[in-house]
């Protein structure tokens, strides 16, 4: 399990830090659980439909009031694209180039899908279809980032 | 009831004037855009206190930390309209994606409205010092925490994730997509005023490129520019008394309500059913078939959208653009080709946001492409931007 537990080192002299999440009223529980390296989602309380991100309005039964909470998934998926990044636009990347993310389906709901880092490297055996499960980075002190690594490729 | 437009070929393009097109031009932006308003307004054959209406698209399209000030990285219409010299009573700003698309469709509103008689309509691009989509964020708040935290940021990787859904879904080679980007380029270098005058690209340089966000390389990818362009829009019977002669404006559609996602990212699955209805739309309100086009300008910001729009348009079935494209059947120079991309589009000019495709379109049905002139161009089709987000217009030479 080294992958999901894989540490920034953002602390060494002279590297940048990643941006931070700031968590709000509405992604707190999503960040909470992120730093204990757990993946929930928000679900619509109304129609039972998972949404990435939550909003406002339900993008699925279009409730005005979705009172969307969050529930624990299986972090489990099939990947749909993915694409390997060579420059870094933002702090705290240039160190990681280049790197592969992934566009994953979750297999709690059709087209549910999320985008992260594939932590395997940028050789790895990445193809339509592969399976994938979440593994979380840990950027800053209480703070982790939801990524991916590629299922049985260790 | 049809779905046409009671204003189709009610309006027409009248005139257009294009500033040069260069990484940085020493001149402030505002400046330029209202130079170049002058000239499109002397090209249509007006003089300014005629046009009463002014439209402008004014989005600044940066991922990057660039503050966006009027005037300066952005122009908008009220800016321009109040230095202009007169007392336009109509003025408005489309700040939406498709910028073209949807500015046209807000001074052929106007004009078919009688809010205005005649409507100059621009786009001013900027390119600020620095890397175009950089951006030093230490915090990502608001919906910048969903992707930013992860390293998903910015339209290269917006771009690359549906283009490698197609090359994998369909089998297509990455090297495929050389036959798009040397016929832009190769337009593009015959127009005087493009970022790439007399620099046409082949395809072993397109091939030794790099790759940027793999399988996107760096010649798929349109150059940030400082540019200029405008055109003059009247209503049909006012432009038969101009000089030129008028493109009729027959119908326009913008991606309507694409599914929900996280910022800027953009599956295949999405671009194409959105693009479906933005297509659907576009004929109806054009009150056109498919098949009547015979100057499809397609959008090339990024070189896969010329692939989506082709099969989105039907010139090809789905998943077959990559093997349409070769074998010259999208050369402009012979006379079996499809022109896509006669006017150069943004790989071959620069980044202009859907200027080259209409400029095109107008210059074409109005018989002044010079040495670019087409014996057969009666029926266009302008796009812009992703097909689920952006828009399209259909021009025609003839109203019907
Ligand atoms: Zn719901």
């Amino acid at each position: 399990m080294t992958a999901s537990r894989e540490t920034e080192s953002a602390t060494e002299p002279g590297a940048a830090a990643r941006p931070v999440p700031v968590p709000d009223d509405l992604s707190a529980p999503y960040w909470a659980a992120a730093a204990e390296h757990r993946l929930v989602l928000a679900r619509c309380s109304a129609c039972a439909a998972f949404a990435i991100p939550p909003d406002q309005i339900c993008p699925h039964c279009h409730s005005t009031t979705p009172g969307f909470a969050f529930e624990p998934v299986s972090g489990r998926g099939r990947v749909r694209s993915w694409t390997t990044i060579r420059q870094a636009f933002l702090p705290g990347f240039d160190r990681h180039v280049p790197f592969v993310l992934v566009d994953v389906e979750l297999v709690e709901q059709e087209e549910l899908r999320m985008v992260g880092r594939l932590l395997d490297g940028p050789d790895a055996p990445v193809r339509l279809g592969a399976s994938v499960r979440a593994a979380f980075e840990d950027i800053a002190p209480g703070v982790a980032v939801p990524a991916f690594v590629l299922e049985g490729a260790r | 009831m049809s779905g046409r437009f009671a204003a189709s070929n009610k309006v027409a393009v009248a005139g257009y004037a294009h500033s040069d097109v260069r990484r940085h031009i020493s001149r402030p932006l505002g400046a330029l855009a209202l130079d170049t308003v002058r000239n499109a307004i002397a090209d249509a054959g007006l003089r300014p206190e005629q046009v009463d209406g002014v439209v402008a698209a004014s989005l600044f399209p940066t991922s990057g930390s660039h503050a966006a000030a009027d005037g300066v990285s952005t122009v908008t219409a009220g800016w321009l309209a109040q230095r202009l010299g007169t007392d336009p009573r109509y003025v408005s700003s489309f700040q939406g994606i498709g910028q073209i698309p949807g500015a046209v469709a807000t001074a052929v509103n106007a004009i078919a409205a009688g809010a205005a008689d005649h409507v100059v309509m621009f786009r001013a691009l900027h390119n600020p010092v620095g890397r175009y989509h950089a951006n030093t964020m230490r915090e990502a708040a608001g919906i910048d925490q969903w992707t930013v935290p992860q390293g998903f940021f910015g339209p290269l990787s917006m771009i690359g994730l549906p283009y490698n859904e197609y090359l994998q879904r369909y089998g297509a080679d990455r090297e495929s997509m050389a036959a798009v980007v040397v016929e832009a380029r190769k337009n593009g270098a015959r127009i005087p005023w493009s970022y790439w005058y007399e620099r046409p690209l082949t395809t072993e340089e397109y091939l030794a490129a790099p790759m940027i966000s793999d399988p996107v390389r760096r010649f798929d990818c349109d150059i940030p520019v400082d540019g200029v362009a405008a055109f003059v829009l009247t209503s049909a019977e006012r432009a038969r008394d101009l000089p030129h002669r008028p493109v009729y404006v027959s119908g326009y559609a913008g991606g309507a309500s694409a599914a929900r996602r996280l910022p800027l990212h953009w599956p295949l699955d999405d671009i194409m059913t959105g693009g479906e209805a933005t297509v659907r739309r576009l004929f109806e309100h054009a009150g056109v078939k498919p098949e009547e086009v015979d100057l499809p300008q397609l959008y090339d910001g990024f070189s896969p959208f010329v692939y989506f729009w082709l099969e989105l348009l039907g010139f090809c079935p789905r998943g077959e653009a990559h093997r349409f494209v070769q074998d010259g059947r999208i050369d402009a120079d012979r006379p079996d080709g499809l022109p896509v991309l006669s006017g150069g589009g943004a790989l071959g000019n620069g980044r202009m946001h859907g200027v080259p495709q209409m400029l095109e379109c107008y210059l074409q049905l109005s018989g002044r492409a010079g040495e670019r002139q087409r014996d057969r161009a009666t029926v266009a089709v302008a796009c812009q931007s992703s097909p689920h987000y952006g828009g399209a217009v259909v021009y025609s030479a003839a109203p019907f």
